[in-house]
């Protein structure tokens, strides 16, 4: 009996075909953007994620708040000392800034840095060398460009051994040891666009104050981030009060940048929902008419013996028929839709499966829910009317 | 009447198919009783071939769906095949209507999107637990004891009236009911087909079938074994 409704549904859908479709419109549309907007949620998600683990799970960066004088150059120790599995706490200070060679001037972020810095990050030299421990003690004058900054300064690639003014109330020359191999940003700062001098040089020469910018900790190799950085937190906290720092580690902004895209997907959705309400309304409408037209067909029916019940049960499963179809089209639509703006975004694409068992889930409840009071109706037409309708 | 243990009437072989007492049916029309039949009593023996006639307004048409349970009686007493259909719902009576009744409409009541041999096997679908093969079987057999062997993929609308009414008749009979209960069955066919009509009628009634005709017509209705007169909602003796 439910193979024999499912292709009675089947038939009258095909017996009109532009009405079928307009119907279902509300449907495809309400499903069609559920999908996507869940799909692009869960791959802009999974490309953030992807990116933040692949450029540095392996860091933590600590920015002091208010002045705590905790945060001084002994707190790396500190931090060392009272927190497990951390390779190195490396003291970093910066300041944005303008830098020159001959004509050329560039806009850059000066950064000073110890000299075990690049060792600890993986950060490697292209030309030249990084600077010594040595040249920090005697804060020598010498500076490290990235790649971005060296091949605008010097597009014939002679960075190493020029001089460069950096500016700073007054313009100083650099003597120019080292250019870095290009590297991907972590944690929001950009390697290429950077230039690097001796920690103590920046010290003597910009700062002068014994506090220092920020801390970026590099975790022991095979350690649990998320646990290294709640370990942080926690020690954080009752050493120095929770109001004093900012914590950014991979692992945090991988939920954070989660529960952002979840929320505004969770929201977005629930916005297409509606949408799939109005559709559900326009089906209950169509279920409405059809049954109104197949009076003649219901009286027919229970003429050769088709029991309320049974009646019911057609007109139910055609309304259902009539909504999985939408939501398969809509499933198709969103997943399309999906795939054309992670394209164009440049994410991978995730197929989000949730969201499609969602939908073909909820359009079914659809069809049941807006389907019953047509049905029903049907159902309790009393036999003669019906077969005497015209 | 007696009953056996499984409270089911036992019937003997010679009680009518059709059996009907002294019975009523009243419409309320705004503050207006009408009282379509008052106090009809009489009775189809099983394979006989009966008329059922009277003049428009006579209560012909509430006499034919009381038998055919589309509707149950104000007052009264109506046995069909031994079982009492005064007190059913509306399942119940669809239950005997599937299996005791075959109905042949005046305009055919073909289900129009359907082939003749869906037609046909549409009560079986109805009537439960017989898969799609039998059904088939059944109404392939139905349709070729009509005649209609070759038309059995057509749709209504490429078959003539007279085809079609033999669809209609197939379909009453796939069934096997203890009653096919035809509604003006000429009544939308010219003499010659309706002549050919009532021919069938009297072949299927030759192989024993219980035959009950609903007609105003005086000529189909007298080309009937028997005849039961209606008029104003009485018998008419």
């Amino acid at each position: 009996m439910f193979f024999e409704n499912v292709k009675l549904a089947l038939n009258s859908m095909r017996g009109s075909k532009m009405r079928t479709i307009l119907s279902l419109l509300g449907i495809i549309i309400g499903v069609g953007s559920v999908v996507a907007i869940l799909t692009l949620g869960e791959s802009a998600t999974k490309s953030i994620t992807e990116s933040l683990v692949s450029s540095g799970l392996e860091t933590i960066s600590i920015t002091p708040m208010g002045g705590a004088k905790q945060f001084n150059e002994q707190f790396g120790n500190v931090l060392e000392q009272n927190v497990a599995d951390i390779k190195s706490v490396l003291p970093v200070n910066s300041s944005g800034t303008r830098i020159r060679s001959g004509k050329e001037i560039q806009s850059t972020t000066l950064y000073g840095v110890p000299s075990n810095y690049a060792d600890v990050l993986d950060y490697t030299c292209a030309q030249g060398s990084w600077f010594s421990a040595e040249d920090n003690i005697y804060k020598r004058q010498v500076v490290v460009l990235g790649a971005s900054v060296a091949e605008d300064l010097f597009p014939n690639g002679d960075a190493v051994g020029s001089y460069v003014s950096i500016f700073r109330n007054q313009s100083k020359r650099y003597l120019v040891i080292g250019v870095m191999e290009e590297k991907d940003a972590t944690l929001g700062s950009s390697f290429n666009d950077n230039v690097y001098i001796p920690y103590n040089t920046f010290t003597q020469r910009f700062r002068r104050v014994s506090t220092v910018g920020s801390y970026i900790v590099r975790i022991a190799d095979g350690a649990d981030a998320t646990k290294v950085g709640d370990d942080i937190t926690a020690f954080l906290d009752s050493y120095i009060g929770e109001d004093y720092y900012f914590l950014i580690s991979a692992a945090s902004l991988a939920t954070m940048a989660e529960s952002i895209t979840g929320t505004f997907s969770t929201f977005l959705a629930a916005i297409a929902g509606i949408s799939l309400l109005v559709g559900g309304i326009g089906i209950m409408n169509i279920m409405l008419v059809s049954v109104a037209e197949r009076t003649k067909e219901i009286g027919i029916r229970k003429a050769l013996g088709a029991s309320p019940r049974v009646i019911k049960g057609q007109f139910l499963i055609e309304a259902i028929t009539l909504t999985s179809m939408g939501g398969l089209i809509g499933i198709l639509l969103g997943n399309g839709l999906g795939k054309i703006v992670t394209n164009i975004a440049g994410w991978t694409f995730h197929l989000s499966v949730s969201a499609c068992v969602l939908s073909i889930g909820f359009s079914m409840l659809i069809g049941v829910f807006f389907g019953l009071y047509p049905a029903a109706k049907a159902a309790k037409l009393d036999p003669i009317d019906a077969l005497n309708y015209e | 009447m007696p009953r056996n243990t499984n409270g089911k009437v036992n019937i003997p072989p010679d009680f009518p198919v059709i059996y009907i007492d002294d019975v009523h049916r009243y419409y309320v029309v705004g503050d207006f009783v009408v009282k379509a039949l008052d106090g009809v009593s009489m009775s189809v023996g099983r394979g006989d071939f009966t008329a059922i006639m009277g003049p428009s307004g006579s209560g012909k048409s509430t006499l034919m769906n009381l038998i055919g349970c589309l509707d149950t009686p104000t007052s009264g007493k109506i046995l069909i095949d031994g079982e009492d259909t005064s007190g059913l719902n509306e399942t119940e009576l669809s239950y005997i209507r599937n299996r005791k009744i075959g109905f042949v409409f005046q305009q055919f009541n073909l289900l129009a999107k359907m082939s003749a041999l869906e037609n046909v096997m549409t009560p079986l679908l109805y009537t439960g637990g017989i898969g799609v093969k039998e059904r088939r079987e059944r109404a392939e057999y139905a349709l070729e004891r009509v005649g209609l062997k070759d038309r059995m993929k057509h749709s209504p609308n490429e078959l003539s009236g007279g085809q079609k009414q033999r669809v209609a008749i197939a379909r009453a009979m796939v069934t096997q009911p203890s009653i096919i209960l035809a509604d003006e069955p000429t009544g939308a066919l010219d003499t010659a087909t309706g002549n050919q009509i009532m021919e069938l009628f009297g072949e299927l009634n030759g192989e024993g079938n219980t035959i009950v005709i609903v007609t105003h017509n005086e000529e189909i209705g007298c080309a009937c074994p028997y005849q039961i007169r209606i008029r104003d909602g009485k018998r008419e003796v």
